[in-house]
């Protein structure tokens, strides 16, 4: 049937693990992101605390905005663009770390270097009471365990027929054995454990999990650039001073250099966060200051941070 | 000149219409006409006109279609019961065929001459595997509801019984073209039948060939918990396409236009564009309520038609507050939006009938429930689960 295509309940982990694509063959078809756990996505929904909308790109004709959607296990990226004006002006108009269920199509960024970055491209959010955030985490947290638990029986029975793979939707036994053959080294026990963490969030004993840290710095990227990987995260630096003074100019320059010089050593042409830091260290320049530097060159426009931690003059 | 038998003598064996061959040999068999319709063939050649009556025969083992060139002018009913000798056996697209041509003799007969079926010889087919074009099978089940309709057929108008049937495998829809003085709750054997599809679904016709005895119908469910039934999975929906007495619970992960306010043509309640309905032109539009809800359970999709008493429901607004927005602030987009607001993300149970078409599946429902999300007990019962699984 060429019906929709479901929505995936996936926890943050899941999500952010999942590097596997199945590409597109022909018009119109449907591209998937396959997870360790035998997700086949290509829709998703997922809940949690979002934090503040940033805005990315400097195009203002085209608004493109990304917040962070913290669950017990992990950080999802969520993105909205013009496309989606209805998701857009919700990113837009959260300003503290609101519980939201969001609903969108899963984008893959595969960096330079191969890294693989998802995040979910919003079609519908919604700001939702904690309860029934943690009502979605419950589902999530289910179809989860019910994935591992058919990922075990296939391994117990390997050559178990599919009619047979007690009462799975067919589509589960198929992803599942597609998904033990794209990533034959998983192991299954790290998805596993989080699960009972994140029941204690369900079941009101934890809290609803904020975003680690103060929202991230707007990385001035074209629209539809890459989202940062759910596996790194940095606290961001306190807000820029409005008017730089001469000798700030000259930090920053001298900023700019390091990062040019690490950007042309690297494999994909981006300066590492932490090496730029250690370099500004040996001239003297404390990790605080070169945060708040970079702060203000990403908001110049001088550097992109086109993925969390890599830098490159704009 | 050798002798040459009578042609009586070599009268071909009576044939049961659920043993007809294709092959040369032609046969003989006694049957009732189900239907019959009269026309006249042109001949492409020289425009000659060839009248033919052509239709279904039954002889209560099978139906088969039939086709008799040059009939008699007296007119052959519905329900009468024919011996037709040399009657020849064809095949099309898959399907035996009667032709009743020069060489074949018809002559009435009654009821007593049609082949003895005992009801006990054909086989019982669970609901769940009947299948449109079955005919030859038994199927025992509960009447869950039952309710007569007056349809018209050609000029004719009939009164039918449709309702939806029951077994502990399935429910499939039934129509039942003579009055069996069925009612909901009855036990019911019946023979004699055939499925055809309908909506997508299979669906039971019974019609006067068919056979329906009153049974006591120990293990079969009872009309209540048959619409009671378990929540299905919306995978497994979307396998079977649709079904009757459908329960499913999921969550609201889109709506689809039209959804929100819409205006309906008075007569025929098709939507209404521009003050113009597609049947009767300009209609004075009614104002009404609809939503199009897209529900995803994580296995699967579908499509729920809500109405306006369950859009009202879910919305927390009536179509009066609607209307009374609209005259407001005068853009339907915003009806939706706010719609949208209200309900995306809940969880429902739905109950209902489901079809499925190139689009997926759509359910028209009989009922929403908007269901709790109740996360503590969730997490209590997630983690039993759980405990099973080495941590």
């Amino acid at each position: 049937m060429s019906g929709r295509e479901t929505a995936w309940r996936v926890l943050a982990q899941e999500f952010g693990a999942s590097i596997e694509e199945e590409k597109a063959v022909g018009e119109r078809a449907a591209s998937y992101l396959l997870s360790p756990l035998g997700a086949r996505m290509n829709r998703v929904l997922v809940s949690g605390v979002l934090s503040p909308g940033e805005a990315v790109g400097r195009d203002p004709e085209n608004p493109f905005y990304r917040a962070k959607l913290t669950d017990p296990t992990g950080t999802v990226s969520v993105t909205a663009g013009g496309f989606n004006p209805r998701a857009l002006a919700v990113l837009r108009s959260v300003t503290i770390p609101t519980p939201a269920i969001v609903v969108g199509k899963v984008h893959l960024f595969r960096g330079r270097d191969g890294t693989a970055y998802s995040s979910v491209r919003a079609e519908s959010i919604r700001a939702a009471s904690p309860e029934e955030v943690r009502g979605h985490l419950a589902d999530a947290v289910e179809q989860t365990a019910e994935r591992i638990r058919l990922l075990a029986e296939l391994s117990n029975d390997p050559l178990q027929s599919s009619a047979s793979a007690g009462g799975f939707p067919q589509l589960w036994v198929k992803s599942a054995r597609e998904a033990k053959r794209r990533y034959p080294t998983v192991d299954i026990g790290t998805f596993r454990t989080p699960l009972r963490e994140a029941l204690r969030t369900i079941s009101g004993e934890l809290p609803l999990t904020a975003p680690i840290g103060p929202a991230l710095t707007p990385a001035p990227a074209e629209a539809g650039a890459p989202a940062p990987s759910v596996r790194i995260t940095r606290l961001a630096p306190p807000p820029p001073p409005p008017t730089a003074t001469a000798a700030e100019r000259a930090e920053e320059s001298a900023l700019l250099d390091v990062i040019d010089q690490l950007a042309e050593k690297s494999a994909d042409g981006y300066a590492a966060l932490n090496e730029v830091v250690r370099a500004a260290a040996r001239t003297g320049v404390t990790s605080d200051r070169v945060e708040e530097l970079l702060g203000r060159l990403e908001e110049s426009g001088a550097v992109e941070e086109p993925v969390v931690g890599r830098l490159r003059r704009a | 000149m050798p002798l040459v038998p009578a042609a009586e003598d070599s009268l071909p064996a009576e044939v049961r219409l659920r043993d007809l061959r294709a092959n040369d040999v032609p046969v003989s068999i006694v049957a009732r006409v189900v239907t019959a319709e009269r026309r006249e063939i042109v001949r492409k050649s020289d425009g000659g006109r060839r009248p033919v009556l052509s239709g279904l025969l039954s002889d209560g083992t099978a139906s088969v279609r039939f086709t008799w060139w040059d009939p008699p002018s007296d007119p052959i009913e519905r329900g009468e019961v024919l011996r037709a000798v040399n009657v020849q056996v064809r095949e099309f697209q898959g399907r035996v065929e009667l032709t009743f041509n020069w060489k074949s003799r018809v002559a009435p007969a009654g009821d007593a001459d049609l082949p003895k079926v005992n009801p006990e010889d054909i086989p019982l087919r669970p609901l769940a595997e009947l299948r449109s074009g079955d005919d030859w099978f038994r199927v025992v089940a509960r009447i869950v509801r039952v309710a007569p309709k007056t349809v018209s057929v050609g000029e004719e108008r009939r009164l039918l019984h449709e309702g939806v049937i029951a077994d502990s495998s399935g429910a499939v829809a039934f129509t039942a073209w003579s009055d069996f003085g069925l009612s909901p709750g009855e036990a019911i054997d019946v023979s004699g039948g055939y499925a055809r599809a309908f909506r997508g679904r299979p669906q039971l016709v019974l019609d006067e060939r068919s056979t329906v005895r009153r049974v006591p119908g120990e293990g079969l469910p009872s009309a209540e918990s048959a619409t009671r039934g378990l929540s299905r999975r919306i995978s497994d929906i979307e396998a079977t396409g649709g079904g009757e007495l459908l329960e499913l619970r999921g969550v609201i992960v889109a709506l689809l236009p039209p959804s929100g306010l819409v205006h309906r043509c008075p007569e025929c309640r098709r939507a209404v564009r521009q003050g113009l309905c597609r049947v009767h032109g300009t209609v004075q539009p009614e104002p009404d309520l609809r939503a199009r809800l897209v529900v995803d359970d994580g296995t699967g999709t579908l499509t729920v038609n809500a109405g306006r008493p369950e859009t009202e429901r879910l919305w927390g607004r009536t179509l009066e507050q609607c209307l009374q927005t609209m005259r407001e602030n005068p853009d339907p987009t915003l009806l939706e939006e706010q719609l949208f607001e209200a309900v995306f993300g809940r969880r429902i149970v739905v109950r209902g009938r489901g079809s499925a078409d190139d689009f997926g599946v759509t359910v028209y429902p009989e009922s929403i429930e908007v269901e709790a999300m109740d996360p503590v007990a969730r997490a209590r019962s997630i983690a039993g689960a759980l405990g099973g699984s080495p941590g």
